[in-house]
């Protein structure tokens, strides 16, 4: 999958024989598998299909066109007389202007491919028709010496294997299949405390268990994301945010209620066109609204517009049809019978719809698009949440009097606390910048101590100010607003500003910009004064939709930051701040400063209202005071955080499965775009125009109106004659399963694809498929219950050598997790796991914001532009829910060969990098889900240690550890536990990452668990499913 | 291979190197990595075990600027736009040339002249902006290419044009081609780096997107890694809060010794490779952080990349980590820094990015020559595009569009004769002699070339596609900038 398909006679010539596809015991060349590849590899690019490119007249794509000859009249192929055909002349000739092919293609062939021609012209030079072209007819099964297998899958590859003199290795152990099923079936780590007791009796029932699970439609839905190019931003390069998630819902959806393949395309093709066209059926039309589309200012038009669809095209032909196309985009395929002329036949299906060239800003979907259900809500899940948020709703309304009597005398404390020794510093405001606009809008005054703003922006501002020499250690900033518009403090309607963010940083040198990666988080942000709903603690969330607001606009406001830590500012003498006036309507201030200040905030962080109840002595309150100071401690309190956030995530849940929410849909446009052959592929040089229509080489196109429609398309490509739909998709099902396809180049099923490992198998699922009406459960169950899928995994080190990668399947697949699976796991494992399915995407851990450093924040209001990390359960939800930004795909997935998504991607590749090792060991998500497993074990009942090693082992790997791995990993928790033994505080600073509470465990032993926890995450093992 | 050892301890048999040197030819070392199922860092096992020919440089510096630098201002100012100021871009100039939906309906195009003055400096006499001083200085080092050409006229295709040789989503990157053809030099660090900055000129400037150091089609291990400022330059390099480093050293101790145990019961030589994964990883805790550690650094480094230098993330002191990587080994460094796309404000913002940038850029070409690197490490210095000669917008606000059909870039080092090559015509429109045309896959063919890789035969099948940075068009090598 990763590496680049070699020609296998080349590699065998490395290794040893029974690597080719050939066996040894079948030696007559046969021209699909033997001769095609080498011909198109080296001969077609000039005696091809592509008729404006073809050389000297002469085409080798038939056996017609080569017994005929070029312009020289010279047979290139003589049946049976290799010596006189003029192609096999050209081969082997010393001279050097007559060699083919020409020495500057830097294709020659090499001796064996020689040699191989010479025999195929011997034999009679017999042409096939490209095999993934030809409708594939059901084979009979082999007969020889396969009876003892019931399974048709078994029947095919034994027979190949025999011909080899080879045999199926032995079934895998019970547990091991089980956890090898758990993960192909449901993407997740079957739970295991005893594997002696997991019987292959028990195996049925499981894969039964396991296809009927809610999870299964995650697993096998996390491909077809990939092919879809699924991601909830628009791409390109402002790659603002979109909401398309309810079309990832329905494919969930779809492979969960087992919706028969062809419906399942024909729906996302052209669910539109259907009559009475149900909302789940529009939904489904996303999937060719997936194409990443830009609005970035002054792009063209019609540039992106043809961009749109030819990547639609693009889609369907690797995804459905195992078709490659962009060739054919600006000329005819050089490989594959597709024409210039046909792939605008295909285009034009995708230009009809009223999409725009330029739209999605500002987190609201590309048109058209519209309001619609999830697919996924069921009538249990609303009555599950429903009563959730019963209980937590109240368990947030029971107040703790003794937390809120411990909440008072925080506030007391800090309110005596506040103001002491506060002291102002002036700075020297150096420089002053933002990215648009008139640079001379921004003033410094002479003096340095404050900046003007002439106009309202909506702009990201970067002031740079000077500390005075001999400051010392600061404690915090202070931003002072006047009123300096005509007596008005911003340029918004009444006056009004609005501040988005707020980002200092310091540095030993003047610097007009922040540095991301040394922004400083507010301990406490407090005001003069706030509009309601526009309080202090929403200049955190670096998102476009809120800000801090002065109550007053006439008056002199300011706002008061205070660092983690204090901050000494002997070398670190510059202060640099942005601050993001973002919402859209120039709301910006007209005239602030920025000072320092050492001692305490003077202003509260609390309310007037709140303050009064409190320096009111309890004895002395009004039952309303009393009542308010409740109401006050459940709003504010950090005793009722957990509680908020679980009862606004719970809340949110409630309303995607209740409510409606945007997602972009396909339609046919009431005037649609007329679809021209481009010259070359240039969307500048349109020339005739082009009717909807399908490529000659497959079967007829039957349109049910003179003019066809995508639905007429999706009906084509699920005809039952149709040679490479069905083949694509049982290929596609089966690499899930052993990690490649039958054919390996997946996407390509022409000229230059593969040729089938087990061809008359594949045709074989193929034919099946359709007949059983498309039915993805029953092909999965076939394929899992076969004895070739049970095989155990680990080869003989002959079978290593003479089969790397396990074409013949004489053992069992073997690969790395998936990125998301990997973490998944972690989840699993630890118990943190949220398994709900669907709903929007979730922003998990993320290091600083590397967003930020990359994208427009500050300058455009698209969405998406700045990280704002999630809360709660959304934190733990599976990986395929993380928000996927294609600019800045998450960090810790890509790492594990996640793809950007910006373009459609059959199969991933699988590397094995020290950047893995780095999120594995060092990010928050790991460590926490080994700090979490480490509390379970430890409060599960084991008597010892060594017992809990066990259960942690067998946990995580789904094995019993032999005797010399529990001794490596008792002498591991020996040396963590003397390692912390004497340094709790270390063990305390290891425990604090990650937001789940803290176990109450003493710090020194949970710590030396957590590694070890952390240690089993990190075995190879675990990461790989075998 | 066809005497098989009886024994199946895999260690000595799949030893990565060890096997790889029994392979002689590149094509067998390709199969040798599928064999071993995958790669670890690219540094042990690059695809091409010999250069096509010999090659002039072997490691690359790209000090990308992204959002379009005016070459009309900086590079290519002539005497002829002083002479045009204010007067209309003829149409027969033009040529049709699209211009982009934020000038398109302007009603005049009208000749703006360079912001400021500059020199014919060096002995080839090229011409550099004065907002450029020490460029000019190091102008005998520099090869000024003034006859660039690129097909895109925005920044995303642009952008995703140069580095990847495709406009269009999906493709490899440059940095991932060269990670992925030659590996890396130094085996505690990836092969191919990306430091980011931002310009004080415009920010935030234009976006810039991970796909410009993607791997596309590629193996996703040949993505460029960032490099950032901070304290975790690497993403999760360090240890968390509460574990030593002896303490990591002997967990990855176990660690390994339980990856063998699993190696052993299954034979498996990607847990192998995993394991050596993970040491390379430790490897790196050490390699990086004293990669980035400047503390050795003396004050006249400062001198000569400006104090900027000492601010962690700016453009000057990515300079410094530039040549730091090359000093290691890196085989491809590149700079990604934003602001130059002066739409508006063009006195002031140009102004801001070239002080920047200019000293640092210059400091670069010569502390690698310094320290004798130069003559193997190929610099470039160059955006997605250039900016229209007319302006956009008027008076002091005024700035300019982009411009593609002809810009400017410098190269450096690497086998690279200093000069200028090309020229255009009096409106810095079109390349003036049609012949010396650099088109964006015949500067990167020359940049492979310069490495000792011939364009033609360096090549990815994708797709049905022998897949190569320069798409599927013949490219030039321009071998008149070559030594």
């Amino acid at each position: 999958m990763l590496m680049p398909e070699f020609p296998s006679l080349v590699f065998s010539s490395l290794l040893i024989a029974s690597t080719t596809l050939a066996s040894v015991a079948e030696d007559k060349i046969v021209f699909n598998r033997d001769i095609r590849p080498i011909l198109s590899q080296h001969c077609f690019a000039c005696h091809g299909p592509d008729a404006h490119e073809r050389k000297g007249e002469l085409r080798l794509d038939s056996l017609e066109g080569a017994m005929q000859g070029g312009e020289s009249k010279k047979a290139s192929i003589i049946p049976g007389k290799p010596e006189e055909s003029e192609l096999y002349k050209r081969l082997i000739t010393d001279v050097a202007d007559e060699i083919m092919p020409p020495k500057e293609f830097h294709k020659d062939l090499n001796e064996k491919q020689r040699k191989i021609l010479h025999q195929w012209i011997l034999e009679g030079a017999e042409y096939q028709d490209h095999w993934a072209y030809i409708t594939p007819k059901k084979p009979a099964l082999p007969s020889a010496g396969v009876k003892a297998y019931t399974n048709p899958i078994d029947q095919w590859i034994v027979a190949r294997l025999e011909k080899d003199n080879l045999k199926l290795s032995k079934k895998a152990a019970p547990h091991v299949l089980l956890r090898r099923l758990s993960f192909d079936l449901v993407g997740l780590p079957p739970e295991i405390t005893d594997p002696s007791r997991v019987s292959y009796n028990d195996l049925p029932a499981e894969i039964d268990r396991l296809l009927a699970s809610a999870h299964f439609g995650e697993r096998m839905a996390l491909p077809w994301l990939d092919a879809s190019r699924y991601a909830d931003t628009n791409g390109y390069s402002i790659d603002g945010g979109r909401h398309m998630w309810l079309w990832r819902d329905w494919v969930i959806h779809a492979f969960n209620t087992n919706k028969p393949y062809d419906e399942f395309l024909r729906e996302q093709l052209a669910g539109d066109l259907m009559p009475n066209a149900t909302e789940a059926q529009l939904v489904a039309t996303g999937f060719q609204r997936n194409n990443a589309n830009t609005h970035e200012g002054g792009t063209i038009p019609k540039e992106n517009l043809t961009n749109y669809v030819a990547d639609r095209v693009k889609t369907v032909g690797e995804s459905v049809l195992g078709m490659t196309t962009a060739c054919s985009q600006c000329h005819d395929h050089k490989y594959d019978p597709l024409s210039q002329q046909e792939y605008y036949g295909l285009f034009a299906f995708f230009n009809a719809a009223s999409d725009k060239s330029h739209d999605g800003n500002v987190g609201v979907n590309s048109r058209p698009s519209i309001n619609a259900l999830t697919s996924l809500s069921t009538p249990e899940e609303i009555a599950e949440v429903t009563s959730e948020i019963a209980l937590a709703e109240k368990e947030f309304q029971n107040v703790d009097p003794s937390e809120v009597e411990e909440w008072q005398l925080s506030i007391k404390a800090d309110e005596i606390q506040r103001g002491k020794e506060f002291k102002l510093i002036d700075l020297k405001h150096l420089t002053a910048t933002m990215p648009n606009g008139s640079i001379s809008d921004l003033q410094i005054d002479p003096k340095g101590e404050a900046l003007t703003i002439k106009r309202g922006y909506t702009t990201g501002i970067n002031v740079c100010c000077e500390i005075p020499k001999d400051t010392g250690a600061v404690t915090g900033m202070r931003v002072t607003f006047y009123p300096e518009n005509k007596g008005k403090i911003g340029f918004g309607k009444d006056g009004s500003m609005v501040l988005n963010t707020i980002s200092p940083c310091f540095s030993s040198l003047p610097s007009k910009n922040i540095d991301h990666n040394s922004l400083i988080n507010s301990a406490r942000l407090t005001s003069s004064s706030h509009r309601p709903g526009f309080e202090t603690h929403y200049l955190t969330d670096t998102r476009v939709i809120n800000g801090w607001s002065p109550a007053d606009n006439t008056k002199e406001q300011h706002l008061t930051f205070t660092f983690p830590q204090a901050i000494d500012t002997s070398t670190l003498n510059h202060l640099t701040t942005e601050l993001v006036f973002n919402d859209g309507r120039k709301q910006s201030a007209s005239h602030f400063k920025i000072q320092l200040f050492s001692g305490n905030d003077p202003d509260s962080q609390h309310s007037a209202e709140l303050l009064k109840i409190v320096k009111t002595p309890s004895s002395k309150r009004s039952p309303e005071q009393a009542q308010q100071l409740k109401e006050l401690f459940k709003k504010h309190s950090p005793h009722k955080s957990r509680q908020r956030i679980r009862l606004a995530n719970l809340n949110d849940r409630l309303g995607v499965l209740t409510k409606k929410h945007p997602t972009m849909i396909m339609d046919t446009a009431k005037k649609p775009r007329v679809t021209h052959f481009l010259e070359r592929g240039d969307y500048a040089a349109p020339r005739h125009e082009v009717k909807p229509g399908t490529p000659a080489f497959l079967p007829p196109l039957k349109p049910a109106k003179e003019l066809a429609s995508r639905l007429d398309l999706a009906r084509w490509l699920t005809r039952p004659d149709h040679p490479l739909t069905a083949r694509v998709a049982v290929n596609n099902i089966w690499a899930i399963f052993f990690g490649q396809g039958l054919v390996s180049s997946r996407a390509d099923f022409g000229s230059q694809g593969s040729y089938p490992t087990h061809p008359e198998l594949l045709d074989w699922l193929a034919v099946h498929f359709q007949e059983s009406g498309w039915d993805v459960k029953a092909l999965v169950k076939l394929i899992v219950s076969s004895e070739t899928y049970q095989q155990q995994s680990s080869p003989t080190v002959e079978q290593l050598l003479s089969d790397p990668q396990n074409k013949l399947l004489a053992r069992g697949p073997r690969f790395r997790l998936s990125a998301e699976h990997i973490r998944d796991q972690a989840l699993a494992h630890s118990g943190l796991l949220v398994p709900r399915i669907g709903g929007p995407s979730v922003k998990t851990y993320h290091p600083g914001d590397l967003w930020r450093q990359v994208s427009h924040y500050g300058s455009s209001r698209a969405t998406a532009q700045s990280y704002h990390r999630d809360n709660g359960e959304k934190l733990y939800r599976r990986s395929m829910y993380t928000y996927w930004k294609r600019t800045l795909p998450p960090p810790d997935l890509a790492v594990f060969d996640a793809p950007n998504r910006e373009v459609c991607l059959v199969g991933r590749g699988t590397t094995n990098t020290p950047l893995q090792a780095f999120i594995l060991l060092n990010s928050p998500q790991y460590i926490e889900a080994s700090r979490v497993l480490a509390a379970k074990i430890l409060k599960a009942d084991h008597a010892t240690d060594l017992a809990r090693i066990h259960a942690a082992f067998t946990q995580v790997t789904g094995r019993t550890a032999l005797e010399h791995e529990l001794d490596l990993l008792d002498e591991a928790l020996q040396k963590e536990l003397a390692r912390y033994k004497d340094d709790t505080e270390a063990a305390e600073k290891l425990l604090l990452i990650g937001d789940s509470p803290s176990s109450g465990l003493p710090a020194s032993r949970h710590a030396a668990w957590t590694n070890l926890c952390q240690l089993l995450f990190n075995l190879s093992e675990t990461v790989t499913r075998y | 291979m066809s005497t098989l050892p009886n024994s199946p301890d895999l260690s000595t048999l799949f030893n990565r190197r060890a096997f790889l040197s029994t392979v002689g030819n590149s094509f067998g070392a390709v199969a040798a990595n599928a064999l071993i199922g995958s790669n670890t860092l690219s540094a042990s096992n690059p695809t091409l075990s010999a250069p096509f020919h010999a090659p002039k440089a072997k490691r690359v510096i790209y000090l990308f600027q992204s959002g379009g630098p005016s070459h009309v201002d900086l590079f290519d100012g002539k005497p002829s736009l002083t002479k045009l100021q204010g007067k209309a871009l003829p149409d027969e100039v033009r040529g049709g040339q699209r211009v982009t939906g934020m000038t398109a309906n302007q009603k005049a195009f009208n000749v703006m002249q360079p912001l400021v003055g500059g020199k014919q400096v060096g002995d080839a006499g090229a011409w550099i902006s004065d907002l450029l001083p020490y460029t000019q200085k190091v102008a005998d080092k520099i090869c000024l290419i003034r006859s660039m050409k690129t097909d895109a006229i925005n920044h995303d295709p642009a952008c995703t044009l140069i580095n990847t040789g495709s406009m269009q989503l999906g493709n490899a990157s440059l940095g991932s081609w060269l990670s992925y053809g030659l590996g890396s030099e130094n085996e505690n660090l990836p092969a191919y780096m990306v430091l980011l900055s931002q310009g004080t000129g415009k920010n935030p400037g234009q976006p810039i997107f991970s796909r410009l150091w993607g791997s596309g089609y590629l193996p996703s291990e040949h993505q460029g890694v960032l490099l950032r400022s901070g304290a975790d330059p690497v993403l999760y390099l360090d240890n968390p809060p509460g574990i030593d480093p002896k303490q990591r050293r002997s967990q990855l101790d176990t660690l390994a010794a339980m990856n063998h145990s699993f190696q052993k019961q299954h034979i498996d030589p990607e847990t192998l490779a995993r394991i050596e994964a993970y040491e390379m990883a430790y490897k790196m805790q050490t390699s990086v952080p004293e990669l980035t550690d400047l503390k050795d650094e003396p004050d006249s480094t400062y001198e000569l990349y400006g104090e900027e230098a000492r601010r962690p993330g700016s453009y000057a002191a990515n300079c410094l980590l530039a040549r730091r990587l090359v000093e290691r080994g890196t085989r491809f460094v590149q700079l990604f820094h934003r602001g130059w796309d002066q739409h508006v404000g063009l006195g002031s913002q140009l102004r801001s990015q070239c002080l920047d940038t200019d000293q640092a850029s210059a400091a670069l070409i010569t502390d690698l020559d310094r320290r004798g690197l130069l003559e193997d490490t190929l610099v470039i210095w160059g955006g997605e595009f250039g900016r229209t000669v007319y302006m956009q917008g008027s008076g002091t606000s005024a700035g300019r569009d982009h411009h593609g059909r002809a810009f400017s870039v410098w190269m450096a080092g690497g086998g690279i004769k200093p000069g200028v090559y090309g020229s255009t015509d009096d409106y810095c429109w079109s390349v003036e002699n049609p012949a010396e045309t650099v088109h964006i896959r015949d500067f990167n063919a020359t940049i492979l070339h310069l490495l000792g890789i011939d364009y033609k035969q360096f090549s990815f099948p994708y797709q049905g596609l022998d897949q190569r940075i320069t798409g599927v068009k013949p490219a030039r090598i321009i071998k008149e900038i070559i030594a």
